[in-house]
């Protein structure tokens, strides 16, 4: 269930930031909802209330199919990121209509 | 066989006709009107065939898949309708000889005039409900064209004339989809000859409704009449061929056509007789007030072509007669009257009857064929024209579906032939009586009127010959009407109520024009609306309404487009609610440490939200990723919690970079704070029940297990997940790579724009701690690198923290890397090249794709494999560093 | 010969990769790039008269077992599509030598990387795959977007992302909710789940939102207008006969084996489409420039695409298949007509523009005559035979307001492309300095031989007819498909 709650939260927080104003808040408000992706996926796994720690011992194994899944898709989502804060750089050099980062109400 | 030639010959003409007119200038057209008589000769040698009552059919497939086929038959109706099309289009053809100047000759005109005659004649022939609509649209569309060339004034009435007829050929093809279900064909004499499939099915009403729709557009009836009298803007030869005597026949074709199916039917018939008698009336109302002689014919043949309609709503075998001969009739005096008005107009420069005065003395032929066609078209004896009044009236009366039908129909009827009569004297008069005031003018050459002037002849003698035609429109009516016995055609039958009905429409006529200026002070304060403003006003209200439809699109606000997927996923989650029943219990490890993780990770989401400050949010962020990547621990999934908290470093550096020079305070959030906060939290409670219901419910996936058991054994890897990444579906793993490797050109392509920028930091701390701490993170990812396979590690993780290296030594030193190797695009090409290769390398041995092998020992492919995910990874960042640490342009001038 | 279906993934990553490391040079770029593509135009062409036989070629990539392996496979459908996408890509990077756009160096490499995405969207038989698939689509062309140098195209490109971002996200979200229900990603072993539980249906239901927004189905367009108005002319003609259509084909794959047409749910595809028609077609006609008018008609379109998945009836699909192949054609030459006056004269809007173009631009004047024509479905181009079967279709088993949707939509289509006509090309000639130069091949080659195709599939339907309707029912019984995906 700790998933259910973290997905839910993380989801909550990223729309919220991504129905804002200005492009920061939106790609914060993306890895939020990447985050919430990451843990939704392994969840989909099943819980096998593994703690993998060295010398733990650990629980059962986990499903590694949405292991493999949630690494492409940081990955993925890592590049999304880093090309739409490029975009947000690029974007203060030129006038926008709407939301800019830019023009604060500094 | 000789349909196809026919029809073969034609497009000939018309594809020809550039090259003819080419060669001869305008003179192209007598080759054309001697083609349309060929041509018609072809028909009318089947006259003997279909007077036995017998049809012409060739057909072939076309669309096998839709049952369409190519299928022409040639029966009495068709071969009424096709010889008047080419035989007006000879007369036509030949007027335009003299009418078109060289230049303008040279224009499209011909071959689209050729082109409409092919497609007219196609489409009385077609015996493909399919074919049939292409004829009808492509008539449509050579109307368009022919309209437009008369330049910029025509675009308005181009429009409203091609619209209307449009939607009206839309109907028709939802009529013929609709017929085609009924009876499983399309072939149109299937279907006609079964009444009872298309009657008793549910379609029968929508079917005639769309049959009639299309046929009033078409043939300018009311209240969709207007469309013709702006059509004439176009060249006197068009609205002589398409808008009096051919294309708006069409409609009238059509409706005789379907009379085997809906004849007789009362609602057909009601709708036909009123909407027929009312354009009738109102035509030749609205014909009596005009002063433009081209106005008046082209109110004259809305008029007309409502008689026509209601005559053919009547549906007995006497009335269909009637329409057939009435056709004929009505395009010789129709075409002749609009040919001899394009030369008056020519002559004189005007058609306006209160500028035209005293033409007989000056063109007394050209008078004297006017007058002719005028009381052809006026019914009195002994033209054509009064031939077939006669039948009109006497079809009309016939009408039975009231009482009173026929009688009211009957007087209708005769007011407007009586309106007609007047003004048919008003064009003779306005145009030709009263003083001379032009002396100089004089006769039109002969060539230029001869065309006229045939066809008005022809109407003088058809009228006494008319019983030469009783066996075609016998025999076309038999067509139209199966088992019905059609009226023999004399010109006189006695003293019957239809004589007197002419008679009386003549003495009304006569006293209309001889009371014509009260009649017409009378008439010109009659208002009606205004077809073309009205059409206009609905086009721009249609054009201002989708200006409003679509303005949301327009919005400039991100959050406006994001919402609206938002809303569905909420929309989605109550359906969900409400949809889904229950589900298996929860294979659940219970457990408190994940709990507090979470705790803790809700207050810092809900610090985000509530974050002013730049450092604050990014910080806020940071921290969340934190609490993700424990709580993946925590949940066994170490790769993934190594590589996202790696990620979280690189994109806090990454955030740095492009922040620095920023300003601390966010922008204020935007207007509508409490509805987003609604829906964001709407949005996150969806997923979290998602989530709750949907996942943990079920024991380890059959995939899964097979990892687990077998990865080891299959792929040499301890490391379940990296085998799963670089061996199982490195598919996947590789073309993440082509997205990280364009991420870095797209980076690269942002940064074009910008310059490198030394920043000097003065935090020594900071420049020798990575001085330091470079080569052994460096060395650090190497170690990851090669273990990756077995250990928690791989391409990915090894290249993020080589990655952080750089970054954090471009944060430190301000720096961008220059060594010619550290270069984005020579890592990506690298990358690729050993990504892909190891990839395709067992296609060339005839494994499958990227199917796991040994170079060497100790040396797999999958190591390859990652080394090449490594390089590109290390590009992007390598990219970032590069085009987010230099600093905009516009900055670096201003510094 | 199963190897095959690699090809139009492979070939243009390749190529893409050795222009990387080439060294700068347009015309290499050129010959690379529609080399390239010319061959994967050929493999798809060869693939999909294979399909045409009911076969459908798999591959295993790594040669792991069913269920492990990433599968790889097409049907008539999926190769059908490919050949479309493969031609409009070539096409498109023809007309990128009139338009200029391929002299930045990266364009060539960026329109390959995209082709092969597609390509794979189109092979896949893995959702996660597809996820990674429609990535390596979507970035480059978040990259192509901002390659043009106009003004605002940094806040277009914030617009294209964003909303791409968050479907993607939402995809991701749906594959693993499914495979939280279901335990697998692999199609073949998904089929029919949605119709049998619940739970998987609105995992389910959740991937066709991701797609609906990323198809611009109503009222998930909205991005598309605003987005696709800062693209360069080749870019656009490239999205438009690339990216929505990887979600509609998406849609109809998915709906056609995790729902196995489900006819439960037909009205709200129904409803769907009608909305996404009527609504597009409205923003169509109110717009006031070429390109806008344009990218409205491409929602428009796409809700007469969904109609056939409404139906999902053999008919329904072999008419939405026939609809979609043509429709691509004949916006592709739109678009690169509109972005031909776009580039010689400055302007498309409508008002600037001010009619009068036939003179001068009397190739580009033909070019568009055709195309509207057969975008507004009137005989004999391939627009109607696309509309009398998709009303056929229709009338035969949907309720009564869809086919009157579908004509009415028509009519307001010509209205529309009327609106273009008389404001691009008739009227008086027009007042804008005219171009030194006239309008070079490839920038009117590609629209008219474009306007040629409609007309000879509108002349000619009959083989493209025949393959989609062997399509058609392919998707409404999908179990060839699926039983060769989990073999």
């Amino acid at each position: 269930m700790t998933a259910a709650v973290a997905v839910g939260l993380l989801v909550a927080g990223g729309s919220y930031l991504v129905l804002q104003r200005g492009l920061l808040r939106v790609v914060l408000g993306f890895v939020l909802l990447g985050h919430a992706m990451v843990v939704l996926v392994l969840a989909a796994g099943g819980d096998r209330g593994g703690f993998a720690l060295p010398g733990n011992g650990g629980g059962e194994p986990a499903d590694p199919l949405p292991q493999a899944f949630v690494l492409t898709a940081v990955v993925i989502a890592f590049a999304v990121t880093v090309y739409l804060l490029g975009l947000l750089r690029a974007g203060s050099e030129e006038p926008s209509p709407a939301d800019d980062d830019a023009r604060g109400p500094s | 066989m000789s349909l196809l030639v026919a029809l073969a010959a034609l497009g000939g003409l018309a594809a020809g006709a550039p090259l003819l007119t080419r060669a001869l200038g305008r003179n192209a057209g007598y080759v054309l009107a001697a083609g349309f008589l060929g041509v018609a000769c072809l028909l009318a040698a089947h006259t003997p065939t279909v007077l036995d009552d017998r049809t012409v059919d060739w057909s072939a497939d076309w669309i096998p898949s839709l049952g369409v086929s190519l299928a022409l038959r040639l029966d009495g109706v068709s071969l009424v309708f096709s010889l008047v099309a080419l035989v007006v289009g000879a007369l036509v053809m030949a007027y335009c000889c003299r009418y078109l100047g060289d230049a303008s000759a040279r224009g499209p005109v011909y071959p689209l005039l050729a082109l409409f005659a092919a497609a007219m004649v196609g489409l009385v022939l077609a015996d493909d409900l399919v074919l049939l609509y292409v004829f009808w649209e492509i008539t449509t569309l050579c109307s368009f064209a022919l309209v437009s060339t008369a330049g910029a004034k025509a675009a308005g009435p181009g429009r409203h004339a091609l619209v209307v007829t449009v939607v009206g050929g839309l109907a028709l093809l939802v009529a013929v989809v609709l017929l085609t279900l009924a009876t499983g064909t399309t072939r149109l004499s299937a279907v006609l000859a079964d009444p009872a499939s298309v009657l008793d099915s549910p379609y029968a009403l929508p079917i005639a409704a769309c049959v009639a729709l299309a046929a009033f557009t078409k043939s300018a009836q009311f209240p969709f009449q207007s469309w013709l009298p702006g059509a004439m803007v176009a060249m006197t030869p068009v609205s002589a061929y398409l808008h009096a005597a051919t294309m708006v026949k069409a409609g009238i074709y059509l409706l005789v056509r379907m009379s085997p199916l809906f004849a007789g039917q009362t609602a057909w018939s009601a709708v036909l007789i009123t909407v027929g008698l009312t354009t009738a009336l109102l035509g030749a109302v609205q014909a009596l007030r005009e002063h433009d002689l081209k106005a008046m014919l082209a109110r004259s043949t809305v008029s007309q072509l409502g008689l026509l309609v209601a005559v053919i709503g009547v549906g007995t075998s006497t009335a269909l007669a009637a329409a057939l001969l009435h056709t004929m009739a009505h395009a010789l005096f129709k075409a002749t009257l609009f040919m001899l008005v394009g030369i008056v107009d020519k002559e004189t420069g005007s058609r306006d009857i209160r500028e035209l005065s005293g033409l007989r003395k000056v063109m007394p032929w050209t008078a004297a064929a006017t007058a002719v066609a005028a009381l052809s078209m006026a019914g009195v004896p002994p033209m054509l024209g009064f031939v077939s009044k006669e039948y009109l009236f006497m079809g009309l009366l016939s009408a039975d579906v009231t009482p009173w039908a026929g009688p009211v129909a009957g007087a209708v009827a005769v007011t407007a032939s009586a309106l007609t009569f007047a003004y048919g004297a008003r064009i003779v008069w306005g145009a030709f009586g009263g003083p001379v005031e032009q002396p100089e003018l004089y006769e039109p050459a002969p060539a230029f009127l001869a065309p006229a002037a045939v066809a008005a002849v022809v109407g003088v003698l058809a009228g006494p010959a008319v019983s030469l035609l009783d066996p075609v429109i016998d025999s076309a009516t038999t067509d139209a009407l199966p088992g019905s016995t059609p009226p023999s055609i004399y010109a006189w039958h006695g003293l019957s109520p239809e004589l007197a009905m002419s008679a009386t429409t003549v003495a009304v006529g006569l006293v209309l024009f001889w009371q014509r200026d009260r009649v017409d002070a009378a008439l010109q304060r009659l208002r009606f609306p205004d077809g073309p403003a009205l059409f206009t006003r609905g086009h721009d209200a249609l054009l201002a309404f989708g200006g409003r439809v679509g303005a949301p699109d327009r919005s400039p606000s991100l959050a406006a487009h994001l919402a609206r997927p938002l809303l569905a996923v909420v929309a989605l989650g109550v359906v969900g609610l409400l949809t889904v029943g229950p589900v298996p219990a929860r294979v659940d490890a219970g457990d408190p440490g994940r709990w507090l993780v979470v705790a803790l990770l809700g207050a810092a989401v809900l610090g985000t939200a509530l974050a002013t400050r730049t450092v604050a949010l990014v910080a806020l962020v940071g921290v969340a990723g934190l609490f993700v990547s424990l709580w993946l621990l925590l949940s066994g999934s170490l790769d993934v919690a190594i590589t996202l908290l790696l990620v979280e470093v690189l994109t806090a550096v990454v955030l740095v970079l492009v922040l620095r020079d920023r300003p601390l305070r966010l922008p204020a959030p935007g207007p509508r704070r409490l509805p987003t906060a609604v829906l964001a939290v709407a949005v996150g409670l969806v997923a979290a029940g998602a989530t709750a219901a949907l996942t943990g419910r079920r024991e380890l996936s059959a995939a899964g297990t097979f990892f687990l058991d077998r990865a080891e054994e299959l792929t040499g890897g301890t490391n379940v997940v990296n085998t799963v990444l670089v061996d199982f579906r490195g598919l996947d793993t590789l073309l993440e790579s082509v997205v990280v490797g364009v991420a870095a050109l797209g980076l690269l392509l942002l940064g074009t724009a910008t310059v490198p920028h030394p920043t000097d930091t003065d935090d020594v701390l900071l420049r020798v701690g990575t001085h330091l701490l470079a080569p052994g993170m460096l060395l650090l990812s190497a170690w990851l690198l090669w273990r990756g396979h077995d250990e928690p590690g791989g391409g990915f993780i090894s290249a993020l923290v080589a990655g952080i290296a750089v970054a954090l030594r471009q944060l430190a030193s301000g720096t961008v890397p220059t060594r010619a190797w550290l270069q984005p695009g020579p890592l990506l090409g690298v990358g690729a090249v050993l990504s892909v290769g190891v990839g395709l390398a067992p296609l060339l041995v005839g494994d499958a794709l990227l199917t796991p092998f040994h170079l060497v020992p100790f040396l797999s492919s999958a190591l390859v494999f990652d080394l090449g995910v490594w390089l590109m990874v290390l590009a992007l960042v390598v990219a970032v560093v590069q085009a987010l640490g230099a600093r905009p342009e516009h900055e670096q001038v201003a510094a | 010969m199963n190897a095959l279906v690699i090809a139009p993934i492979a070939l243009p990553l390749v190529a893409a990769a050795v222009l990387l490391l080439a060294p700068r040079s347009t015309t290499l770029a050129r010959v690379v790039g529609i080399g390239a593509t010319a061959l994967v135009v050929l493999a798809a062409a060869v693939l999909l008269a294979r399909t045409l036989t009911g076969e459908v070629p798999v591959v295993q990539v790594g040669g792991w077992p069913a269920g492990i392996a990433i599968v790889l496979a097409l049907d008539a459908f999926g190769a059908l599509v490919l050949l479309l996408t493969a031609a409009v890509t070539l096409l498109g990077l023809v007309y990128a030598i009139g338009t200029g756009e391929d002299r930045e160096r990266t364009f060539t490499p960026l329109v390959l990387v995209m082709s092969a995405g597609v390509s794979g969207a189109l092979s896949t038989a893995d959702l996660f795959n597809l996820f990674v698939f429609v990535e390596v689509v979507l970035i480059p062309s978040y990259v192509l977007l901002t390659l043009a140098p106009r003004r605002q195209r940094i806040a277009g490109a914030r617009l294209y992302v964003g909303v791409n971002l968050l479907a993607s996200t939402l995809f991701l979200g749906g594959i693993g909710l499914l495979y939280g229900v279901t335990g697998t990603v692999q199609l073949g072993q998904l089929a029919g789940v949605a119709t049998a539980s619940a739970p998987a249906a609105l995992a389910a239901t959740l991937l066709l939102v991701a797609m609906g927004i990323k198809s611009a189905v109503v009222p998930l367009h909205s991005w598309l207008p605003g987005s696709y108005s800062v693209a360069g002319p080749a870019v656009t003609v490239l999205f438009s006969g690339l990216l929505t259509k990887i979600g509609l084909y998406a849609l109809f794959r998915l709906y056609s084996v995790l729902f196995d047409g489900d006819p439960r749910f037909l009205w709200v595809l129904l409803v769907v489409a009608v909305l996404t028609m009527v609504v597009g077609v409205l923003s169509a006609v109110g717009a006031t420039a070429v390109r806008p008018v344009l990218t409205a008609h491409m929602v428009s379109q796409i809700g007469y695409v969904l109609v056939g998945l409404g139906l999902s009836t053999a008919a329904g699909l072999g008419a939405a298949t026939f609809f979609l192949v043509q429709y691509v054609l004949v916006k592709a030459a739109l678009f690169m007509v509109g972005g031909a006056v776009e580039v010689r004269y400055g302007t498309d809007v409508l008002a600037r523009v001010g009619g009068g173009l036939v003179h001068r631009e009397r190739w580009l004047a033909v070019a568009f005559a055709g195309s509207a024509l057969a975008l507004v479905g009137i005989p004999p181009t391939s627009g109607f035979v696309a509309k009398l079967q998709l009303a056929t279709a229709a009338a035969a088993d949907g309720p009564w307001w869809v086919l009157v949707a579908v004509v009415a939509v028509s009519a307001v289509t010509m209205v529309s492309m009327l609106k273009l006509w008389n404001g691009v090309f008739w009227g008086e000639p027009s007042s804008l300095p005219a171009p030194a130069r006239g309008a070079s091949a490839t920038l009117v080659g590609p629209p008219l031989l474009l306007a040629a195709v409609a007309l000879v599939l509108g002349i000619w339907a009959e083989p493209l007819l025949a393959a989609s309707t062997i399509a058609g029912q392919q998707l409404a019984d999908p179990s060839a498909w699926v039983a060769a995906v989990t073999r």
